[in-house]
Order: C-alpha cells, then sequence, then structure tokens
C-alpha cells in the first residue's frame, strides 16, 4: 500500500472501528428472550431521550431501557476497560502473554466480593468491597514487586503472582466457612462473571474509574510502546520510567477494577482481545490502544448476546468467554503461526 | 566546556570494587575508545555514565552539568545510548523503533507527529537502511539491528553517543559498515563518540579516517593508560593488560601508514 491510499484508510478505519460497537449494542438490544425489531430498539430510545411518546409498548420500553440498555452499556464497558488494561500491561510487561488481573486486582475484587457477601449480604456493598480490594492487592503487588526504590518487571509480576495466591486462599477460607445455601452459590456466581446482575445504580461505581483509567492509558499510549523497550533503555529515551509505569498500571487498574467490580472476574477478554487488535494494527500502542478499546467492547457485548439466545438458562458470561476464547486462541496460533505478534 | 568529563570515578558492587579512581575527559567531536579485557569496568564505567548505578565517589559532568541533576528527558537530548544486547518484545516495524529516539522531543502524554516521522526515515536513511522502514524489526539480521538502534540513538539528536561493543557479533561488512557510519557521524556533525570494544584495530581505522581519537585502556577497574591509539596500541601495554604477546605493525599503501595490530605466538 503506498502513502496516499493510507492516508485514505485511515479516517476510513477509524470510522469503522468507533461504529462497530454502537453496532453490536443495537444487535444486543434487539435479541432476547423477546426479540424486539431495531426500529423499536430506536423508537424506544427516542421516547427514553426526549420523554415523548412515540409508541412503544410499556412492556417492550421496561426491556430496552430497564434491562438491555444498562447491561448493553455495561457489557461494552467491562469489555473495553479489560482489554485496554491488558494491552496495557503487556506492553509494560513485554510479555504478550500477560492479562489484566497480573498484579492481583481479580483476585483481590474477588475476596472483597465474597468478603462483602459474607458480612453484609448487601448487593450494594459489594461492588465498594471489590473494587476497594481489587485496588489493595495491586498496592500491595507493587510494593511487594519495588525492590532497591525501583520496580522491575520481573519483581512486579513475582508480586503480583504472590498477592494472587495470598488473596485466592482467603477467597478459599470464606468459601469455606459461608453458608452452603445461600452464601456460597452468591460467591460462586460472583466469581464466574455475569452481567446479569447489573443494578443501574451500581453503574456509577464502574464507568467512572473505567473512563478515568482507559484516559490514563490512551494519553499514554507511546509511552508503552517506549516502556516495552525495557526499563533501561527507555530511561535512555527520554522516559521517566518510574512515574510513567505507575501512571500505566493505576490506569489499567482503575480501568479493570471498575469493570470486575460489577461484573465479577470475566477471564479471557484481557488476554485475547489485545491479540486479535495487534493481529489487525500491527504492536504501536498509538493505533492498538485505541483499537483494542473498540474490539473489547464489542467482543463482550456480542458474547453477552450468545450468553443469552444460546439457552433458555442464560450461561454466565466468563464461562462463555473461556469457552469461546480458548478455540478461537488455539486457531489464531495456528492460522497466524504467531505471526505479528511473537 | 568539555563533552564529558569524569573525574575520581569510583564505583563497586557491595564489597567488589569495580572502578578505582578513573577520571577522563572528552572533547567535542572526538572518539574515545574503552580497551580492555572481559569484566575490566568498561560496560560498568558506561553504566555509571548513563546513571545505571550509582558512583560511590567521584563526579560525571556531561557538557558542565552533573548527570545526576539532569531529568531523563535532558538527559536523553544530551546523550544517547546504543546497548550491546537488546531484547526484543513485540514485533515492531523498523520505523516506529525508530521513532521511539524522538520520545525526548515532545511533552509527556503526547505522541510523535509527521515532522518525527519524517527525522526517522531520515535517520534510517544515514545508517543505509532505507527501505526497511515497513519490515518487522524481529526479523532483522544482528548487523541491521545495531544499525536500527544507532538510527534510533541518531534521532535524539544529541550530541553525545555511547555506545557498547557496536560491532559485536558482526560480520566484516557489516563492522566495517557501522564503522564507517560513525566516521560520517562525527566529521559531518560534530558528534562525540565513546564506545567500549573488543576490537584492538577499530582505534587505527578512526585515526586514519582523520578522527581525534583517543585510547583507554582499561585494567581491573583503572585506567591503564590513555592516549592517541599509537601512543597506547603498544605491544607492552596489550602484553601488561591482556598477557598476550602482540605486534603493532604498520602497512604502507598509496602514500598512507596504517596500523594493525596481529597476536604473536
Amino acid at each position: 500500500m503506498d502513502t496516499l491510499e493510507k492516508q485514505a484508510a485511515k479516517p476510513a478505519l477509524l470510522l469503522v472501528f468507533i461504529t462497530l460497537p454502537f453496532a453490536a449494542a443495537l444487535l444486543s438490544l434487539c435479541t432476547g428472550r423477546y426479540p424486539i425489531p431495531p426500529i423499536t430498539v430506536f423508537r424506544a430510545l427516542l421516547q427514553g431521550v426526549s420523554g415523548r411518546q412515540a409508541g412503544v409498548s410499556a412492556e417492550a420500553m421496561t426491556i430496552i431501557t430497564g434491562i438491555r440498555l444498562p447491561r448493553t452499556i455495561m457489557g461494552a464497558f467491562v469489555g473495553a476497560a479489560l482489554a485496554a488494561s491488558g494491552t496495557a500491561f503487556q506492553g509494560v510487561f513485554r510479555n504478550p502473554l500477560v492479562n489484566s488481573g497480573i498484579l492481583g486486582v481479580s483476585s483481590g475484587a474477588s475476596l472483597g466480593a465474597a468478603i462483602s457477601i459474607l458480612l453484609f449480604q448487601n448487593s450494594t456493598l459489594t461492588p465498594v468491597f471489590a473494587f476497594a480490594f481489587g485496588l489493595m492487592a495491586v498496592f500491595f503487588s507493587y510494593i511487594v514487586g519495588r525492590v532497591h526504590n525501583s520496580s522491575s518487571t520481573v519483581t512486579l509480576v513475582l508480586g503480583g503472582t504472590i498477592i494472587s495466591s495470598i488473596f485466592s486462599s482467603l477467597l478459599s477460607f470464606i468459601k469455606y466457612i459461608a453458608d452452603p445455601l445461600n452464601q456460597l452459590p452468591a460467591i460462586t456466581f460472583w466469581t464466574m462473571g455475569s452481567l446479569a446482575s447489573i443494578v443501574v445504580s451500581n453503574m456509577k461505581f464502574a464507568i467512572v474509574p473505567i473512563i478515568l483509567g482507559m484516559i490514563l492509558l490512551l494519553f499514554n499510549r507511546w509511552n508503552i510502546n517506549v516502556l516495552s523497550m525495557g526499563d533501561q533503555e527507555a530511561k535512555m529515551l527520554g522516559l521517566n520510567t518510574g512515574a510513567t509505569k505507575l501512571t500505566v498500571i493505576l490506569g489499567a487498574t482503575l480501568a479493570t477494577a471498575g469493570a470486575v467490580c460489577v461484573s465479577g472476574t470475566i477471564g479471557w477478554v484481557g488476554l485475547i482481545v489485545p491479540h486479535m487488535a495487534r493481529m489487525l494494527t500491527g504492536n504501536d500502542n498509538r493505533r492498538l490502544m485505541p483499537v483494542s478499546i473498540s474490539m473489547g467492547a464489542c467482543f463482550l457485548v456480542m458474547v453477552d448476546v450468545l450468553c443469552r439466545v444460546i439457552s433458555d438458562a442464560e450461561i454466565p458470561i466468563g464461562i462463555m468467554t473461556s469457552i469461546i476464547g480458548g478455540p478461537f486462541f488455539i486457531y489464531l496460533i495456528k492460522k497466524k503461526k504467531g505471526d505479528g505478534w511473537t | 566546556m568539555k563533552a564529558l568529563e569524569v573525574s575520581g570515578l569510583s564505583f563497586a558492587y557491595g564489597p567488589d570494587s569495580v572502578l578505582k579512581d578513573v577520571s577522563f575527559a572528552l572533547d567535542r567531536g572526538s572518539a574515545l575508545y574503552l580497551l580492555g579485557p572481559n569484566g575490566c569496568g568498561k560496560s560498568t564505567l558506561l553504566g555509571c555514565i548513563l546513571g545505571f548505578h550509582h558512583p560511590g565517589s567521584g563526579t560525571i559532568l556531561v557538557e558542565g552539568k552533573p548527570v545526576h541533576r539532569f531529568s531523563a528527558r535532558q538527559f536523553a537530548g544530551m546523550v544517547s545510548y546504543v546497548p550491546q544486547i537488546h531484547e526484543k518484545s513485540f514485533p515492531y516495524k523498523v520505523a516506529e523503533v525508530v521513532l521511539m529516539g524522538r520520545t525526548v522531543s515532545h511533552s509527556a502524554f503526547s505522541s510523535p507527529g509527521k515532522e518525527d516521522k519524517r527525522l526517522a526515515l531520515e535517520a534510517l536513511e544515514r545508517v543505509g537502511l532505507q527501505g526497511f522502514a515497513e519490515r518487522r524489526y524481529t526479523e532483522l539480521s544482528g548487523g541491521e539491528l545495531r544499525l536500527v538502534l544507532i538510527a534510533r540513538a541518531l534521532c535524539q539528536d544529541s550530541q553525545l553517543m555511547l555506545l557498547d561493543e557496536p560491532t559485536a557479533h558482526l560480520d566484516f561488512k557489516h563492522e566495517i559498515n557501522v564503522l564507517a557510519i560513525l566516521t560520517k557521524l562525527i566529521r559531518d556533525t560534530g558528534l562525540t563518540v565513546l564506545m567500549a570494544s573488543h576490537s584492538l584495530n577499530h582505534p587505527f581505522y578512526f585515526e586514519n579516517e582523520g578522527i581525534d581519537t583517543r585510547v583507554a585502556l582499561i585494567d581491573e577497574g583503572r585506567i591503564f593508560q590513555i592516549g592517541t591509539p599509537a601512543n597506547v596500541c603498544t605491544r607492552e601495554n596489550f602484553y601488561n593488560v591482556y598477557g598476550i604477546e602482540s605486534r603493532v605493525k604498520v602497512h604502507h599503501e598509496e602514500g598512507k601508514d596504517r596500523h594493525y595490530v596481529i597476536s604473536w605466538k
């Protein structure tokens, strides 16, 4: 492709990646146990925004704006957040096998949620606890990984592994002492990950940190490139490596903790979506990061649609992402022979 | 003012003293060659100047200013570095890797723009890698990769370039190519170059090209001798430092004298 063609292709491509999540969202609003045609969806949205009667039945209104819309919006944000933080962590840790949970945010959030379920059985407090414990786990990992006042990627990963393992053990302990009739199923269901239990009042716990985190990552997307050259080289290229690494970790952690605190741990998104994006755009985070965000949003919304239509009893989305993600990943490795990413 | 001035530098890894009272200065537009056996402290010396290690005592001045007083960005604008070993991570395109040398030129949260891209392509051309921009840098040969790293350092537009064994593992052609490019840069842009190497003949190469060249022969963390290649690269010095018998010969052709070193017995 010559340079002229390339410049023409850029805005077109940009448009595609901005449009795709909205297309996925529309599909998600239409499909489910009660299929609703797109035109009704548009009318319902219009009615919801303007407050003027647009001829939509009360029943359809409830399904669209009360159930499917919050769920779709949350799915898009959670997917985008997990993909963005996975992309960022892969760059910072110079490792394509890293995902958004590398520093223990997921196991921390799970423990927090379990403690909340055990102590309060209160659905409003669960995301708060999950968020706080998620941040706490990453903070501990960072402290453990900080040796001689600098944080090498190896010691950080070690710190993350140790803290994850400790928090997982504590989670097992809480499961062990939890009431097997109502608390244990609630904890187990939470850790499987689901978008079904999204409550509109909880969405702010998620969306604010997710947006903040993604803004930090988008601002640092060139710096992530430079960090992936390794600490010493990044420093010699003029980067304040300590502060930059901390900012990227903070951004990725805010985004992931925001996602996990309302949806539970949804695996694979933070690993597989960045790779799909890498194959499409290459590894330059200037393009990779926004494309990952767009694809993450699409991916999770689409998987959620699948969870709803595949059977009468809804399948937890965390199970579905693994079932789809694993084989799809194998396909990518075999088909592309690792081309373009390692 | 000197481009680089090191005085009374000492450094130890714990109880093991690596550098002992190292002092030297480097004029702008000159080349200093660090020679010495494996483990004599060449790379550690470069590491101290670059701020990877914190020296126990002594001062290091770049353009008259102590190195620890520079921010990372300021320092990268003054000094560029070509590492001996580069651990590849993701298969970036060659142009993207070279562009990373432009990180110095923009503020903390912005990305390089069109002008930076042009400078990166220009740097690639200067090391003779035009046409390589869109190739994956993970698929390059060792020699090509070294040139990409030199191009990246060039992009920083700094006055002082530090290179750690820039010709290690390179074939004859790439080795001479790297030397020729460095010579050209010193001559055309007034670049100051400090490099560590094991090639005893390279200092003569620069001298033959008319570059203001000096050699610091390092032995067990001390500067054994520092001076012009003809003064330092002698049979006696090599025997004292490496314990190897050698001969320094002169080849006369086309009215020019060229020195070279061979081992003896």
